[in-house]
């Protein structure tokens, strides 16, 4: 476990308290090495963020333990190893869009590598890699809800962290910005090498980014099933035509459709 | 280019207060009619236009020997009451402890009639500032300390999630979050606040003063001087409404995203 990046989650469940405690997640064991890009797909509420949160030290997990690079999940949200992007953007509505940019840099203060005005020109390079060259000076409240997820994703970038745990970032986004970033993206993360864990509804982007899909299944969030992705990287948009992609597709469509059956029949009187 | 669009703004400004700037003519004017039909005493009900012949007379003297006094000690007393309310706020936000034990008695503050501890504190302060500035610091509190602690709790978990990704310090989180989101509601609180200071103000002046506008209403009561009265009367709430626009100015200085300010 010296791998810089690597993540090890040993059999991790999560139970919430409440009236009827909700078990979300049961016995989750993954392996991640350290450079490798995993998505997570799966119905909504199968515990999906619950994870994410887990991994990232957010939360405490009921049982199970996580293991990164060596570290707990706390030691290293301490140590910033983690970028994180949230389902809404959260920025911060009194910054601009560079200093919402430029926020982990000023909080990260003496700890920060890049800081000073080296970190503005970071800021802006990234908001361009995004595409919103120009917009440095808008407010959040006056660009639209794709532009505010891209300038969380820059934010999450701006710090260069090791892992980055990201939860249905470009799921408000059309169609096109979405192929625009999946690349970005995939180009960032390589060259970066950074480790990703990626939460998506959409089964074509979790195969077109990932190394590996984890399929969760609902009540509880268990994995059913781990698939390997055998296109190298780079990528290009156009293998999601290619026979093998919508193969596995609809394998892992299938997959998902079977557990929503086995939920409307349990779910009958 | 930026010029015609203030003129713009501008004209857009006035046309916005026009329909009111017209109801107050409309209602003056038919105070006027009233008084003179019907025939009224006038020592009982001066018509406006008395009520401006005593303004065009005495208004400057008696903004400058009383008005001023009225609006010093509103001013200090809402510098007071606003900045004991917001730090208070800023202990409950961090001691629930302490919120749970105060707040109640906060409210029993806020309840206490001032009117009836105006002259408490004017037996033991006398003639002085004092009691005044302490009146208007009482009537300014409450609002401030509600919304100031609504404001600062009013953070996303997001946004705590997000700093807690950074490793954020709280002292950070307080500063780079709670107090930038506190803003909207702080200065929603100081604008009531300030209307309200210089009732206090007034208020305390009642209960013994030698000077200042509720001075000059309550002497011109004993010599049923109405026109004086109503003088005093238009140049106080002048200088709430001023005082209220100051604020209010300061807030879109300091407000400037949009959908900051929470009465927009
Ligand atoms: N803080 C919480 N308290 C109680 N229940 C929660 C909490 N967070 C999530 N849950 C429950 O856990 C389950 C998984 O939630 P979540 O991880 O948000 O799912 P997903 O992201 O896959 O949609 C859901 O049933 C949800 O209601
Ligand atoms: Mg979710």
């Amino acid at each position: 476990m010296t791998n810089s990046g690597g993540i090890t989650i040993d059999g991790v469940g999560m139970q919430f308290d409440g009236r009827q405690g909700v078990t979300a997640l049961d016995g989750i064991d993954l392996d991640i090495s350290a450079g490798e890009f995993v998505t997570l797909v799966g119905p909504s509420g199968c515990g999906k963020s619950t994870l994410l949160r887990i991994v990232s030290g957010l939360l405490e997990p009921t049982s199970g333990r996580v293991d990164v690079s060596g570290k707990t999940p706390n030691q290293a949200r301490r140590d910033v190893d983690f970028g994180f992007v949230f389902q809404e953007p959260a920025l911060f509505p009194w910054l601009r869009v560079l200093g919402n940019v430029l926020l982990p840099g000023r909080v990260l203060g003496r700890r920060n590598p890049n800081k000073g005005p080296e970190s503005a020109e970071i800021a802006r390079e990234l908001l361009r890699d995004v595409g919103l060259e120009g917009f440095e000076n808008h407010y959040p409240g006056q660009i639209s809800g794709g532009m505010q997820q891209r300038v969380a994703l820059a934010r999450a970038l701006s710090y260069g962290p090791k892992i980055l745990l990201m939860d249905e970032p470009f799921g408000a986004l059309d169609e096109f910005t979405r192929d625009r970033l999946n690349l970005q993206l995939l180009d960032v993360c390589n060259k970066a090498g950074s480790t990703v864990l990626f939460v998506t509804h959409s089964i074509q982007e979790a195969i077109f980014l990932a190394d590996r899909v984890v399929v969760l299944s609902p009540r509880p969030g268990s994995i059913a099933r781990i698939a390997d992705v055998p296109w190298p990287k780079p990528r290009a948009l156009e293998i999601r035509y290619e026979p093998e992609f919508a193969a596995l597709t609809g394998e892992l469509r299938g997959l998902l459709t079977v557990e929503d059956e086995v939920e409307s029949a349990m779910n009958q009187p | 280019m930026s010029d015609t669009r203030e003129r713009r703004s501008i004209a857009n400004a006035l046309l916005r207060f026009l329909p009111s700037a017209a109801v107050f003519v409309a209602g003056l004017v038919a105070w006027e009619l009233w008084v003179n039909v019907r025939d009224v005493p006038s020592y009982l009900y001066p018509s406006p236009s008395d009520i401006g012949g005593e303004l065009r007379d005495e208004g400057l003297s008696l903004a400058v020997d009383d008005l001023r006094w009225t609006m010093i000690e509103a001013v200090l007393g809402f510098l007071l009451g606003s900045g004991a309310a917001m730090f208070a706020a800023v202990v409950f936000v961090h001691a629930k402890f302490l919120e749970r034990v105060l707040f109640p008695w906060a409210i029993v503050l806020q309840t206490v009639p001032i009117v009836a501890v105006a002259p408490l504190l004017t037996i033991w302060f006398g003639f002085t500032l004092t009691p005044k500035v302490l009146i208007a610091a009482l009537i300014c509190f409450f609002p401030v300390l509600v919304n100031t602690t609504k404001g600062l709790r009013s953070i996303s978990t997001q946004a705590v999630e997000l700093m807690s990704i950074l490793s954020a310090s709280k002292w950070s989180i307080f500063w780079r979050v709670r107090i930038p989101s506190s803003l909207p509601y702080v200065f929603a609180g100081l604008k009531v606040a300030s209307s309200l200071s210089v009732i206090g103000a007034i208020v305390a002046e009642f209960t013994g003063a030698d000077r200042g506008i509720g001075f000059v209403i309550i002497q011109a009561s004993y010599r049923l001087d109405t026109r004086l009265m109503f003088a005093g009367i238009a140049l106080s709430s002048a200088a709430g409404v001023l005082f209220f626009n100051v604020i209010g100015a300061l807030e879109r200085l300091a407000l400037r995203w949009p959908d900051a300010r929470l009465d927009r």
